[in-house]
């Protein structure tokens, strides 16, 4: 197994975030520096659901997503970083981002993603996140995240 | 670094987060973020962060209280850079 610091498998990924199948973005965490930074492994397979519907005739990844899978890291980092247990009343969510799609990314795709903290507090977040495949950058985005009550998002 | 340098700069940054003017900001440095300017919390945590990065000082998180309003946020930013010995109190 992977002796880096903070590296997570899948089953504590799993365990850890709030999402869901078939809505977990993170196979595997490579590196994680509470309050800093961690880095994500993310292997994308023909068989995704999400390539059924986009697009029918040509798989590509959406951006949306790989936007999702950088949301899904800074929540595990988020989450390994705070001192005191969250909040369970709370939900973490994105509340800004300014991102740019470089390339498309295509089922056999291993994406790399990194997110590094720009501000972090008790009840929200700033990062940075650059996604990687093969070295090269796909996904470049700055992100923001606010700890919601549940009660205060009521329908 | 002196009292306008402080102004310019905090209001520029504010400015750019709240995506205004910045003789408009300027104008309505006394309004309440929250209630007259439609920031949120998070908008907030942005102002501090870019400030922390802008002067490299450090705001505690409960200092992000402070952050009510532009006049508020410059003495937040004039009071942190005092205590830190960059400015004179």
């Amino acid at each position: 197994m992977d002796e880096s610091r903070g590296a997570m498998t899948f089953e504590e990924v799993r365990a850890t975030l709030p999402q869901k199948y078939p809505f977990i973005f993170i196979d595997r965490v490579l590196e994680l520096e509470a309050g800093k930074r961690i880095v994500c492994l993310k292997n994308v397979t023909g068989n995704e659901a999400f390539f059924s519907g986009h697009f029918p005739d040509f798989a590509v990844m959406p951006g949306a997503l790989i936007l999702e899978a950088l949301a899904q890291a800074t929540i595990l980092l988020f989450k390994r970083s705070a001192t005191e247990a969250p909040d369970p009343d709370s939900l973490f969510l994105f509340a800004g981002v300014k991102g740019r799609m470089l390339k498309p990314v295509f089922p056999g795709d291993q994406l790399r993603l990194e997110v590094t903290v720009e501000k972090l507090i008790s009840t929200g977040a700033l990062t940075q996140g650059v996604v990687t495949v093969d070295g090269e950058t796909v996904v470049k985005a700055e992100l923001s995240f606010g700890l919601a009550k549940r009660d205060s998002l009521k329908r | 670094m002196t009292e306008q340098e402080i102004q310019q700069e905090v209001t520029a940054i504010v400015a750019e987060v709240t995506e205004m003017d910045k003789d408009e900001i300027w104008e309505k440095r006394d309004a309440n973020f929250f209630k007259e300017l439609e920031v949120d919390s998070l908008l907030a945590l942005e102002i501090l962060a870019m400030i922390e990065k802008k002067f490299k000082i450090q705001i505690p998180e409960e200092r992000l209280v402070d952050i009510t309003c532009l006049t508020a946020t410059i003495d937040l930013t004039r009071s942190i850079l005092a205590e830190s010995g960059r400015i004179e109190a």
